[in-house]
């Protein structure tokens, strides 16, 4: 999968997490602060990714995610160390 | 939409699969248990007159552990009166504090005499007092935790946070709602020296969890999560009224 189209697949199954319109997500937004999510839903978030990549995401790193755009970063470092 | 069953990492997180740490418990036996019993038996004579505690629906809390206490929090006098409300059972529970109220060592001594104190280093940091607090319930004991993470500055009721519902849908414990007022009129927050005015302490029927585990087969977790901390504070609220 490019990247370009694992961004797109990761911006539409956080918009189904947090029930945000994909048009409304900016990847650069801060989603605690502008997008009101609160850190549990923040969990959920990585959750689902880590569910439908398989990427077992350890919980420090949870603490480094702020937007759209870290999360694409997230899943692609998980998904290079797979190979 | 059983698809967004995320499970796995909410007990990952939690580490409910891994072994149960035999030595669990221990860690919160302190010598200064001994001193238990004289501590209750001395704060019981100023308590009955000072601030007296009237107990309600106590028969509601389960007949054994594990479950989880959660009332509202107004005063640092909260646990005092739920364990006393509770009588002999006050040593089944282990509340969760921050290690905020172990700055002065004399409160640290008289903190760990009173109650099976679970320390975490901060309420933000929900992980670390979510995975003690699990253990505990997997060891069999009760956990009597604040779903509002703090104290209300004027005894109202504050927005819960919804661990609590995590903590009780992924260990699959009853979740005990519980009111408790009058403390903030003896004991409000910056207060030192408690006020005399009585307690009152409800206890709500336990909201079991098999109904919310079925529920979040498919449904997102989260949801799931927030209902249960939902229903838990609009028990307390009705418990108020």
């Amino acid at each position: 999968m490019n990247d370009e189209k694992l961004a797109q697949e990761i911006k539409t199954l956080v918009s189904k997490v947090i029930k945000i319109p994909e048009d409304k997500i900016d990847a650069n937004a801060n989603l605690f602060a502008e997008l009101g999510v609160d850190s549990l839903l923040g969990v959920e978030i990585i959750a689902s990714l880590d569910k439908q990549y398989d990427l077992d995401v350890p919980e420090e790193k949870l603490k480094n995610i702020n937007t759209l755009n870290d999360i694409i970063g997230l899943v692609k470092e998980f998904l290079s160390k797979k190979k | 939409m059983g698809d967004q069953d995320t499970s796995a990492y909410w007990r990952r997180l939690l580490e409910l699969d891994k072994p149960l740490d035999p030595q669990v418990l221990n860690k919160y036996r302190y010598w200064q248990r001994i001193l238990r019993p004289l501590f209750y038996a001395i704060i019981n004579i100023p308590l009955r007159f000072y601030c007296p505690v009237k107990v309600y629906g106590l028969e509601n809390l389960p007949a054994k552990p594990p479950y989880i206490i959660a009332p509202n929090h107004a005063s640092s006098m909260d646990y005092a009166s739920v364990a006393w409300a509770t009588g002999k059972r006050h040593q089944e529970l282990y509340p969760i504090t921050t290690k905020l109220f172990y700055d002065n060592a004399w409160a640290r001594f008289w903190i760990k005499v009173a109650a099976n104190v679970v320390r975490i280093d901060s309420i933000e940091d929900f992980f670390p007092a979510l995975r003690a607090a699990a253990q505990i319930l997997r060891a069999g004991k009760a956990v009597y935790i604040n779903p509002e993470g703090t104290r209300s500055t004027d005894g109202r009721i504050l927005p819960f946070r919804p661990g609590v519902g995590v903590l009780a849908v992924e260990t699959g414990v009853p979740l005990v709602p519980v009111y408790i007022s009058g403390t903030w009129q003896v004991l409000p927050t910056g207060w030192i020296f408690p006020r005399p005015h009585p307690v009152y302490v409800s206890f709500g029927k336990p909201i079991e969890m098999d109904t919310y585990i079925e529920k979040k087969k498919t449904n997102q977790a989260y949801d799931i999560y927030r209902e249960v901390t939902e229903v838990l504070r609009e028990r307390i609220i009705a418990l108020s009224r």
